[in-house]
């Protein structure tokens, strides 16, 4: 008699949080082995992309995006061909994310983008892309980071994004379309996964998980990034267009990602 | 008199003082690359702004001197590639406005 409500209970818990971590956010990332290029580092860098919850370490399966590519100096080249698929698994499932390696030539900024196909959410009931980029400063050339790439929708840094110490604050516009983007959600998430984080990070409840902030009337938002390692933020907006599912016109959740990265004063 | 000496010492400090950030601020880059048989420099502050009329220095992996130039107006300097050997070139923009590139054996291919 005793048991069964204990069992129910538990199952209902179980069911509560499969849902609360299905629902926590989703980001698209782009992750290179180094921000800072200098004179002494090695010019060929690794480039991650990938679709996942960062915080949580769990990643969703990605097909090749539609576009990846790397601006410098005004000019931009397609790097798509150059993606190789990487094969992962975590407990009960295998999933794919995606790789380059890119050889610096020239002193400057260098922003990596990407475009994904757009990822059915069955439990949102809706699409996700998320349009993702970084930037790798190289040889001591800081220029280029403050101009758009041209995506449908994007973060324009307004601190440069790089060389930024633990617990500065990072500002940034959302522009959709080109045009600054009033009171949109920006989701901000720590990537436990960062080479440099000492000890995984525990969130002690769910809304720890996602950090949120809005922008302002003309698109602006900052955060102070507390830890070392990999910031993402992902400013949120839902798309003029739809897509088929099943037959039924579906919503497409957009989001501008961009991800910073932080290092310790020591 | 000895009033607006100290003046003009209090403002100099505050000059040279401005200058002292500044210079912090717009650190000295050069960088430097090999083709077709000629070794391209370009010296620039972290802002974008060229190094004009800067002093160039190019020495060998024992630090003999093997030549001398100036940039030009785009910060700008080339000369041919003689020998497959590492070279330590050096920019010199005054004020303690000085860095270095090694390029090595590998970057000349």
């Amino acid at each position: 008699m005793r048991k069964t409500p204990k069992l129910v209970l538990l199952s209902c818990c179980a069911a509560l949080l499969t849902t609360a971590s299905v629902a926590n956010a989703h980001f698209g990332a782009v992750i290179p082995s180094d921000d800072i290029v200098t004179q002494k580092d090695s010019k060929k860098i690794e480039v991650a992309v990938k679709f996942l919850h960062p915080l949580e370490g769990h990643y969703m399966e990605m097909v090749k995006p539609k576009r990846f590519g790397v601006v410098h100096d005004g000019t931009s080249t397609d790097l798509l061909p150059t993606l190789k698929a990487v094969k992962g698994t975590e407990p009960g499932k295998a999933f794919t994310s995606w790789q380059t390696q890119y050889q610096i030539k020239r002193p400057g900024d260098y922003v990596f983008f990407v475009e994904p196909q757009p990822y059915w959410e069955p439990v949102e009931d809706s699409y996700i892309v998320h349009y993702t980029k970084v930037c790798v400063n190289a040889l001591g050339l800081e220029e280029g980071w403050d101009t758009p790439v041209g995506l449908e929708t994007e973060i324009l840094a307004k601190t440069r994004p790089y060389g930024l110490w633990t617990g500065n604050v990072f500002t940034g516009q959302v522009l959709v379309k080109g045009k600054p983007a009033a009171d949109v959600e920006v989701e901000v998430e720590y990537l436990n996964e960062s080479p440099e984080n000492p000890s995984a990070v525990h969130p002690p409840s769910d809304p720890f998980i996602t950090q949120v902030v809005k922008t302002d009337a003309n698109g602006f938002f900052t955060y102070a990034m507390p830890r070392a390692g990999w910031w993402g933020f992902a400013a949120l907006s839902t798309a003029d267009w739809t897509l088929k599912q099943d037959g039924q016109e579906k919503p497409v959740e957009l989001g501008a990602v961009m991800w910073v990265h932080t290092t310790d004063m020591k | 008199m000895m009033a607006s000496v100290l003046r003009v010492l209090a403002l100099s400090v505050i000059v040279f003082v401005g200058c002292l950030s500044s210079a912090w601020a717009h650190k000295v880059n050069i960088f430097a690359y090999v083709e077709d048989g000629k070794v391209y420099t370009e010296s620039y502050f972290a802002s974008g702004q060229k190094v004009m009329g800067g002093k160039i220095e190019v020495l060998d992996a024992n630090g003999k001197e093997l030549l001398t130039g100036t940039t030009d107006k785009e910060g700008l300097f080339s000369f041919p590639l003689t020998e497959k050997k590492p070279l330590t070139i050096v920019i010199d923009a005054g004020m303690g406005h000085r860095n270095t590139y090694v390029l090595s054996q590998d970057e000349m291919e």
